[in-house]
């Protein structure tokens, strides 16, 4: 572990392919590449490989350009071009969520350009409140156990799948920690600091990651009351651009809640102990924020929205929505309408638009926050 | 250009559709909104007509009402990055402008996500605005077109749940004779549509792939009526006559095409003209094949229906590959036109990987046009048609036909 306790944190997230690739050169371990979201990092460990969580956002594109149309998003774009680029060949397997068009499509390209290297398509049921998809969605975690132990050597067995549920639930509980502290501390455990910490538990052995959290100051008392900062809920995919959770904690933003798959989504939910792991992991599953891509009572999600919303104390919702993002496109304006008959005021901020500058982002948060504390008026 | 006579009677069978769906309510039938891949013959069955919202977004972009329609829901804030369909569909609603008066409103909205994933989306926001019930077909994509027991199970439980909801709503059992009579004309229907579409393989060619656009209006929205089965009856004896007299679609048909992906409905009368005039016949399509497979045996039809969403509707790449591979050989292809439509991310985001590999089995060239098929802000023409001029020079070369 590095001499500052945020150290190890930095070292992952400095470069996550690098130190996933060393890791594996230096343990001897294999590596399993998941693109977010959804896929159950517990059944990639209980199968006695580190998980590592992939995202296509801020990658810049060449090569995938000729092998997906320009109207793609960048969170498929950005895999195919670090595959196509060989950054990724060190990988042991890959596994591809269905959750989208994109990501379905992105499958066909991937599986047609290396055929040869192990991958797996992950069959999510998207009619979440249908007990059929229970079934399925369990049948598909079974399978992905079996694919995973053609991957890995090692097929995990149930009393490894309950020890990994045990040590992610930990995790995830110790995760859900800093996010409290972030809403009471946020001047020492800012939002960037959240990010730190929850990306690298999707790419760190979580054992590891977890005894670097340990060491972390819980109980060093706050420089700075939160006083001053305006909570926000945020609702997107991942932190895109680069450094927008940089800025928020410089502009007085405190996350008051979001459903980020990459933020407080993958830690959300609660394991239900006497289950059956795989049935456990269905349950959550089915309970996290609802990611545009499934299906609920089209009512029902706008309303639980609103909802959590609500529970957040938020003053204002921040959309990070991901360019050429159908399924979010089209919950977008309804949302947004929800949000203004309940007098709570949001902005969006297409990410990942080529040509978006940060500066640019900055003053239309700045006039958000203004108009968040009426400090306008 | 040799205009099909039979397709003229596409306007009265196309009027009457919308006229009795104004009318469902008065006629004690029921409104089902619904996309590609749902069970119409069962909806046929007990009384609900289904309408296709596509089908309303086509009619608004081929009348050229895209431009004055689609602002409305982007001014709502759909972005312009989402199908134009969509798009145009909800800002008839909103404007009120629609050469059918607009669509009456829904009992409910069906759809199933083996089309693809936007569809569920944009009838979400249909659901909402209508305060109507939604169910939603939910068909896991296998991948490659593996065989998933478990997802036959699951997609054949949700089509036999529809019934029930069905029967909810109308407060009448389903009568399986009905079923059986649906079944049995959308399966006719289905066959004349196979027939009709196989014709394009002879030399030259009757009809157009621009022709099969205008025609399967009643494939889509009527197989399982005796409408659609009569007027395809009719279509393929003129048809058929055309072939035992030697005439063909164009006068002069000189390369022979496919059209890859939907049409770009604003500009279907220029570009069938533009082809037309270069001796370039599109012979054959994915898109218009889609509805040729889509009857059901009257044993088990769920299972059948089952089965057809999640193996034949369910598009994939490999197969993708070998049909368009065995269409080439099929229909004497020259040359592949491919559509990479900015609405249809779903059937456009394979194309570039697609080309490339029949390309590379059949020796036969392709060419991607970046367009859309709905909404004309979105591409130029004038470069589309550029585009496909110099690739025909590049067929002429290769064939040394003259145009």
């Amino acid at each position: 572990m590095g001499a500052h306790p945020w150290s190890p944190f930095q070292e992952v997230m400095a470069d996550p392919l690098q130190w996933a690739r060393s890791w594996k050169e230096s343990t001897g371990g294999k590596v399993i590449g998941h693109l977010l979201p959804d896929v159950p990092e517990e059944i990639i460990h209980a199968a006695g490989a580190l998980p590592l969580a992939l995202e296509g956002a801020g990658i810049a594109i060449s090569q995938a350009q000729a092998a997906l149309p320009g109207y793609t998003c960048s969170h498929a774009m950005g895999l195919l071009e670090m595959g196509l680029k060989g950054e990724l060949d060190f990988l042991d397997g890959l596994i591809i969520p269905y959750v989208c068009d994109t990501t379905r499509n992105l499958y066909h390209t991937w599986s047609h350009r290396f055929p040869d290297r192990a991958h797996e398509f992950l069959r999510l049921p998207k009619r979440l409140d249908h007990p059929g998809a229970r079934d399925y969605l369990r049948a598909e975690f079974e399978r992905l156990c079996s694919s995973l132990g053609l991957m890995t050597g090692h097929m995990p067995t149930p009393e490894d799948l309950r020890l990994s549920l045990q040590l992610y639930e930990q995790s995830r509980a110790q995760l859900k920690r800093a996010y409290r502290l972030h809403r009471e501390r946020p001047s020492i455990w800012s939002a960037e600091r959240l990010w730190l910490l929850t990306s690298s538990a999707m790419r760190a052995p979580r054992q590891e990651h977890l005894c670097w959290m340990q060491a972390l100051p819980w109980d060093i008392e706050p420089a700075a009351k939160p006083n001053g900062r305006v909570p926000i809920y945020v609702r997107g995919k991942v932190w895109d651009p680069p450094g927008i959770l940089e800025m928020l904690d410089r502009l007085g933003l405190l996350i008051a809640g979001d459903e980020m798959v990459s933020g407080f989504r993958s830690i959300a939910g609660e394991l239900e102990a006497p289950k059956e792991p795989l049935e456990a992991l269905v349950s959550r599953h089915v309970s996290l924020p609802l990611y545009p891509g499934y299906h609920k009572e089209p009512a029902r999600v706008v309303q639980d929205f609103l909802a959590r919303v609500k529970v957040s104390s938020a003053r204002g919702v921040l959309f990070l929505n991901p360019k050429f993002c159908e399924a979010a496109g089209f919950d977008l304006p309804d949302l947004q309408k929800a949000l203004e008959n309940n007098g709570i005021p949001s902005l969006v901020l297409e990410t990942s638009a080529r040509g978006v500058s940060l500066a640019q982002i900055q003053v239309r948060l700045e006039a958000f926050r203004e108009m968040m504390t009426q400090e306008l008026f | 250009m040799n205009p099909i006579s039979t397709l003229r009677d596409l306007k009265q069978i196309n009027i009457d559709y919308y006229t009795s769906a104004h009318s469902a309510r008065q006629n004690g039938k029921f409104i089902a909104y619904v996309n590609a891949f749902t069970p119409v013959e069962l909806l046929y069955a007990m009384d609900f007509i289904p309408i296709y919202p596509e089908n309303h977004a086509v009619i608004l972009g081929a009348r050229r009402l895209s431009e004055e329609v689609a602002p409305a829901a982007e001014k709502l804030g759909y972005s312009m990055d989402l199908c134009s369909y969509a798009r145009c569909d909800l800002g008839s609603i909103l404007t009120g402008k629609s050469p059918t008066f607009g669509l009456p409103k829904p009992d409910l909205l069906l759809v199933s996500n083996s089309q693809c994933g936007t569809l569920t989306k944009w009838f979400e926001v249909l659901s909402r605005m209508y305060g109507a019930p939604m169910v939603l077909i939910d068909v896991p994509h296998s991948g490659n077109g593996e065989k998933d027991p478990q997802a036959e199970a699951y997609v054949k439980g949700q089509l036999e749940e529809l019934q029930g909801v069905l029967e909810g709503i109308t407060g009448c059992r389903l009568e399986k004779e009905r079923l059986r009579e649906s079944i049995q004309l959308s399966r006719e229907a289905s066959e004349l549509w196979t027939r009709i579409l196989l014709l394009g393989s002879q030399r030259p060619s009757p009809i157009t792939v621009f022709d099969q656009f205008i025609a399967m209006a009643p494939i889509v929205a009527q197989r399982g009526t005796k409408v659609a089965v009569e007027f395809y009856k009719r279509l393929l004896d003129e048809l058929e006559d055309r072939v035992a007299k030697g005439v063909g679609a164009l006068s002069h048909e000189r390369f022979r095409l496919f059209w890859d992906n939907l049409p770009i409905w604003p500009e279907l009368r220029r570009l069938s003209e533009f082809l037309d005039a270069k001796g370039a016949a599109l012979v054959t399509s994915l898109y218009t094949w889609a509805w040729a497979t889509l009857w059901v045996g009257q044993e088990d039809p769920f299972q059948d229906w089952a089965e057809q969403y999640l193996y034949t509707a369910n598009l994939h790449l490999r197969r993708r590959i070998e049909t368009y591979v065995e269409y080439a050989r099929q229909y004497q292809l020259d040359g592949f036109l491919y559509h990479s439509n900015r609405s249809c991310k779903m059937v456009s985001q394979d194309i570039p990987e697609l080309r490339r590999e029949v390309a590379r089995r059949t020796g036969i060239p392709g060419v991607i046009l970046e367009a859309d098929h709905n909404d004309p802000r979105l591409y130029s023409i004038e470069s589309i048609e550029s585009q496909i001029l110099s690739f025909l020079e590049i067929l002429q070369s290769r064939t040394g036909r003259t145009s």
